[in-house]
């Protein structure tokens, strides 16, 4: 594509982006979360939400309020915005609505055949989908035994099929066995959006793919941190890594060789990138897990993608950043349920 | 000039309300709207506030009321809206109408609940006999194969393997059958086909009649649908693909005989439902409507209770927390009142102790109020528009009443264009109380709050009309013109005298294109018209730059008068806020410059208009060209340096830049003005083009056509004269006129920082329905 998205970008895009930058004003800021803080009900927090722009999203909610509840009406909002975005996109921005939408499906997918695997029935299971990954095959998820199963019986005719070209196997679909479908899938995911991100060029090329290659090299890193001292030899971890990452291709051989945490560690100090993160990781005792240190690298990453304009970034970065604050919410929220010792 | 000149007295007072009565007292002030809250509490979070628990069950009363409305309205009750509006409950009433209401809503949410599930079952079973009376169609094929079954093995008879195989997959057939929504069938069909790898056979037909979702209301279209297959394994493959397209399934009979049972059953439980169902419905309606009744007030009582709650939230406790303390702006003229007030309410709440007010000294700019009626709202909205006034400065709206309009009028001069918008606005004026007009919509909601502007507008459009002489683009002769043409054929001069007077004859009115009429010569021009322009300027060929010279002139004129007026009315700022210095630096030379040079300019234009007559106009000076001769041949002075020189510092800078502006303000201002002449040049233009391109080519026409020609011509031109020349012209000429009071005249002394006064009153609560349902 012609570079120089200025050009065009607004006579396809135009409103969308000017909606996406309205509703990004609307996240919470510094202030209302000190007021979370404060809070020391549910009916609280629902008061102070009120004050937002979330509104009276929990006027109807009959009591007494849940935490679930809060957080399924979040989800249903976050989920009519999305939709609104979605129905009012034109090519190549309804593709990327439907890259961003796979990566739910995905998790959806794969909490069905758990759910199907320790025998609990499917509605219980559809309330925990994600709302942003549902679709109409996911129901029937259960009936498939084999991945190639899956493959060729449900998931044929969805936007995950193109995901399947490695995962294609015999092999029963055990608890091991849907992991390794769920980080193979992820894979291909990954380096089709990468790959898409990068053949689109121009400003969604340059903020898209750097938080694409995050994306990937941290599930490398989590990848490896989670198989320690599990049964899955070294080569088929290698296979489970992203390769559209900073990491690749050196850094993964390595981190397929590393055997504890310090050994990765060691592996991210190669990287300039890494180093910092690993470097904040608090030991054991207290402080920052490796997880919260890259979603505080993500989130920084989200936030930078609305300085630059004509990209498709901000949608991805409005979701992402709608959804951590979503898990602050929760957060926050939880905390009321069990009692404080 | 009273309390429209300048904003009310407002003073700062303390009200002290005995814990025990400050719910009766707010009561009665939100009753009168007197007095605007200042919030003491802004460094507190919303859910930290002392009657947060009382805001709450508010919300909880407004959401079961929503839902009451929603109820009432799905069942298409009328509800009454009470003329008069219910005060505030007591404080006694509340939880006997909070509990009243919980019951209500328990009762009534198990009715619906109970009717969702009888309409629920209804439908399943109407959906089953649907389906048993359209699988009938494919079961006809069915029974005709079923013998073949039995036949089929004395044919095959060797073939024994076959035979014991097809008995047994002629035992385990099985059937699934159901309705699926339309919108799923082809992914259906599809994922059986890829799943049961075609060991399935899929017959559906399309269930002629749609049927409504009792849960959304929506209708939606179904297919009927049968599946036969063989083997366990499938048919537990095909069970939960029908749950994942959320097909509604159904049991299938085997033989004829079962299906005749099941469809007499089916027949009489649906006929036990309906009325069961009818009786529910009943007595729901009974419930709701016993309900409606009562739901108005309510809703009424809850949002003032609620509001009276958020006010208090706004007051702080005093040291002995035997009393709120609230701080209240309040108009001096009204302290009685609230006085009153106050007693009132203390008195209907019994209390020992009274509440009582202080006024208390403050530093602090009070909001502005400026009481209106519905004659000057209009007005002093447009001045609103710009930024509320500051407390007590001059209130430019009273002068806007009469200057706006006329500065649209000069624009917008036609009289007949006038007399349109005229009789529009009288229309609405007259129908004012006409509830249709009162809750409008949009554009004619604007045109309604505006109505009394318009009218205005419209009568000045008239009186300028006249002086133009305007009358949808034609020229009305009321008086007779003053000008003769037969005058300049006089033959009382030899024919020398008349080649040298430039008289005319014959010969000259053959062979020129264009005539000129002398005034000088006696008896051609016997005067001025009695009104406006003479209407023989409407066939010179030369009457448009007659007009803009008129136009141009006059736009300057006003344009001037306007903006030294806007500067004395500064003068009266200064006085009122006690700078007397602003007077003398500011104001005077403000209007020294503004007089000397612009005023002179008008001066200038009198001048010329009263010394030069028609004989000497040859040898009158241009005034342009005297104007800009004023200011290049100024003398010019070198001035040099001197010592003691002291510091303006930033006065100086600020001082300069003031000036400057002032002075580059004033030369465009006046040139601002000019949009005057401008747009009543493009209103006459257009009117006339409107003319010569419709009607004047119907009138031309001759007479058979011309009538059938003349009908069409002039329903074109009414509606053309109607939507451009009257609303889009006009809102064109309105949106000059403000901003000609905006920019031009307001910027002379009004500052505009001020901030609206916002009393508490019940009045600002809306009384509508639709309002909290939507």
């Amino acid at each position: 594509m012609l570079e120089g998205a200025e050009f065009y970008f607004n006579v396809d895009h135009g409103y969308l982006e000017g909606l996406v930058r309205g509703c990004k004003a609307s996240l919470l800021t510094q202030q209302d979360y000190i007021n979370l803080v404060q809070c020391e009900t549910l009916e609280d927090v629902k008061i102070h939400l009120q004050t937002t722009d979330y509104g009276n999203f929990l006027a109807n909610q009959t009591n007494p309020l849940t935490v679930s509840k809060i957080d399924t009406e979040m989800r249903k909002k976050l989920c009519r915005e999305f939709e609104y975005f979605r129905n009012h996109s034109l090519e190549p921005l309804s593709t990327f609505f439907t890259y961003m939408t796979c990566s739910y499906m995905i998790d959806n997918v794969i909490l069905l055949m758990n759910g199907a695997l320790q025998k609990k029935s499917v509605k219980e299971i559809l309330v925990k989908c994600h709302p942003l990954g549902r679709f109409t095959e996911m129901e029937a998820v259960n009936i498939a035994e084999t991945p190639s199963d899956l493959f060729n019986a449900v998931l044929v005719e969805t936007p995950l099929a193109p995901f399947f070209q490695d995962c294609m196997s015999e092999n029963t679909l055990d608890e091991l066995n849907i992991e390794l479908l769920r980080n193979k899938l992820y894979k291909s995911y990954l380096e089709a959006f990468y790959k898409f991100c990068k053949n689109h060029g121009d400003v969604t090329a340059e903020i898209m793919c750097p938080i694409l290659e995050f994306e990937a090299d941290r599930r490398a890193f989590i990848i490896t941190l989670n198989s320690f001292g599990t049964e899955l030899s070294k080569d088929d971890r290698e296979t489970l890594y992203p390769t559209c990452g900073k990491l690749y291709p050196e850094g993964l051989r390595l981190l397929a060789q590393a055997e504890d945490f310090d050994q990765m560690r060691r592996v991210a100090d190669h990287y300039g990138v890494y180093k910092p993160l690993f470097e904040a990781v608090g030991d054991g005792s207290g402080g920052k897990t490796l997880e919260d240190v890259f979603y505080e690298r993500e989130v920084q990453m989200n936030v930078l993608a609305f300085n630059r304009q004509f990209h498709y970034g901000v949608f991805y970065a409005y979701t992402k950043l709608k959804e951590q604050e979503m898990r602050n919410i929760v957060y926050r929220s939880s905390s009321f349920e069990v009692p404080i010792l | 000039m009273g309390s429209l000149f300048r904003s009310e007295t407002m003073c700062l007072a303390q009200l002290f309300l005995q814990s025990g009565t400050a719910y009766e007292c707010l009561s009665a002030l939100g009753e009168k709207g007197l007095v605007q809250f200042r919030d003491l509490n802004q460094n507190v979070s919303s859910f930290q506030r002392k009657f947060v628990g009382e805001v709450k069950r508010c919300e909880e009363l407004e959401r079961i009321l929503a839902y009451l409305v929603q109820e009432i309205n799905r069942a298409d009750i009328p509800l009454p809206e009470g003329e008069t509006s219910p005060p505030a409950p007591p404080l006694k009433q509340v939880l006997e109408m909070q509990e009243q209401l919980q019951k209500l809503e328990v009762e009534l949410r198990e009715v619906t609940k109970n009717k969702e599930k009888l309409r629920k079952n209804l439908l399943e079973l109407i959906e089953y006999t649907h389906m048993l009376r359209v699988t009938k169609t494919f079961v006809k094929r069915n029974v005709e194969f079923e013998p073949t079954y039995e036949e089929f093995p004395p044919l095959e008879n060797d073939s024994l393997l076959d035979y014991s195989c097809m008995q047994r997959l002629g035992a385990k057939l099985g059937f699934v059958s159901g309705l699926i929504n339309q919108g799923k069938v082809e992914a259906f069909e599809k994922m059986l086909w890829r799943v049961c790898k075609g060991y399935t056979i899929v017959t559906y037909a399309e269930l002629d009649e749609p049927l409504e979702d009792p849960e959304t209301g929506e209708v939606i279209k179904w297919y009927v649908f049968l599946i036969s297959f063989w083997g366990e394994q499938i048919g537990h493959k095909v069970k939960k693909i029908c749950d994942c397209y959320h097909c509604h399934v159904y049991p299938y009979p085997n033989t004829a005989e079962e299906r005749k049972e099941i469809q007499e059953g089916l027949n009489t439980r649906i006929q036990d439902l309906y009325t069961v169902l009818h009786k529910t419905e009943d007595y729901l309606r009974q419930v709701l409507c016993k309900a409606a009744e009562s739901v108005y007030s309510h809703v009424i009582q809850v949002k003032k209770m609620k509001a009276i709650y958020h006010m208090l939230n706004m007051c702080s406790f005093d040291v002995t927390n035997k009393c709120l303390i609230a701080e209240v702006w309040c108009p001096e003229a009204d302290l009685h009142e609230l006085r009153r007030a106050l007693e009132e309410g203390s008195r209907e709440s019994g209390a020992t102790i009274p509440s009582f007010m202080n006024t208390i000294p403050t530093k602090e700019t009070p909001p502005t109020l400026i009481r209106t009626n519905k004659f000057t709202e209009g007005f002093q909205n447009i001045v609103d528009a710009y930024g509320v006034g500051s407390y007590r400065e001059v209130n430019p709206a009273l002068f806007t009443i009469i200057t706006f309009p006329f500065l649209f009028a000069v624009m917008f001069g036609d009289f007949g264009h006038g007399f349109v918008m005229f009789l529009f606005a009288l229309l609405l004026v007259l129908n004012e109380n006409h509830p249709r007009l009162n809750q409008s919509q949009e554009i004619m909601r604007m045109f309604f709050n505006g109505r009394y502007i318009l009218l205005l507008m419209g009568l000045f459009s008239v009186y300028t009309g006249l002086i133009y002489n305007d009358c949808f683009s034609k020229s009305v002769n009321l008086f007779g013109s003053g000008w003769s043409v037969s005058a300049m054929y006089s033959s009382s001069h030899t024919p020398a005298e008349q080649k040298k007077m430039g008289l005319w004859n014959d010969s000259v009115v053959r062979h020129n294109r264009v005539l000129q009429l002398d005034p000088s010569i006696p008896g051609v021009f016997q005067g001025p018209y009695p009104l406006g322009i003479d209407p023989i300027w409407n066939l010179a060929t030369n009457r448009l730059t007659f007009l803009n010279s008129f136009k141009m002139k006059m736009s300057v004129i006003l344009g001037i008068i306007h903006m030294t007026f806007g500067v004395i009315l500064g003068i009266f700022n200064h006085l009122h806020f006690r700078k007397k210095f602003n007077i003398y630096l500011v104001s005077v030379p403000e209007l020294l410059f503004m007089l000397c040079i612009f005023g002179y300019l008008i001066f200038m234009i009198v001048y010329k208009w009263l010394v030069y007559s028609a004989e000497t106009s040859r040898v009158a000076p241009s005034i342009l060209i005297e104007f800009i001769n004023m200011f290049l041949f100024p003398a010019s002075e070198t001035n040099g340096l001197y010592s003691g020189q002291f510091n303006f510092g930033e006065i100086l800078m600020t001082q300069v830049i003031h000036s400057i502006e002032y002075c580059l303000g004033c030369i465009s201002n006046t040139a601002s003005y000019l949009r005057l002449w401008a747009l009543s040049l493009a209103h006459a233009q257009l009117s006339d083009v409107l003319w010569t391109m419709l009607v004047r080519v119907g009138l031309r026409v001759d007479t058979t056509y011309g009538v059938l020609l003349l009908l069409p011509v002039i329903a074109l031109f009414a509606v053309l004269t109607i939507f451009i020349l009257l609303i889009m012209e006009g809102l064109s000429a309105f949106l000059h006129a403000i901003r000609l009071h905006w920019v031009e005249f307001q910027n002379k002394f009004y500052v505009g920082a001020g901030t609206k006064f916002v009393p508490f009153s019940f009045r600002l609560l809306s009384s509508k329905f639709s309002d909290d349902v939507a």
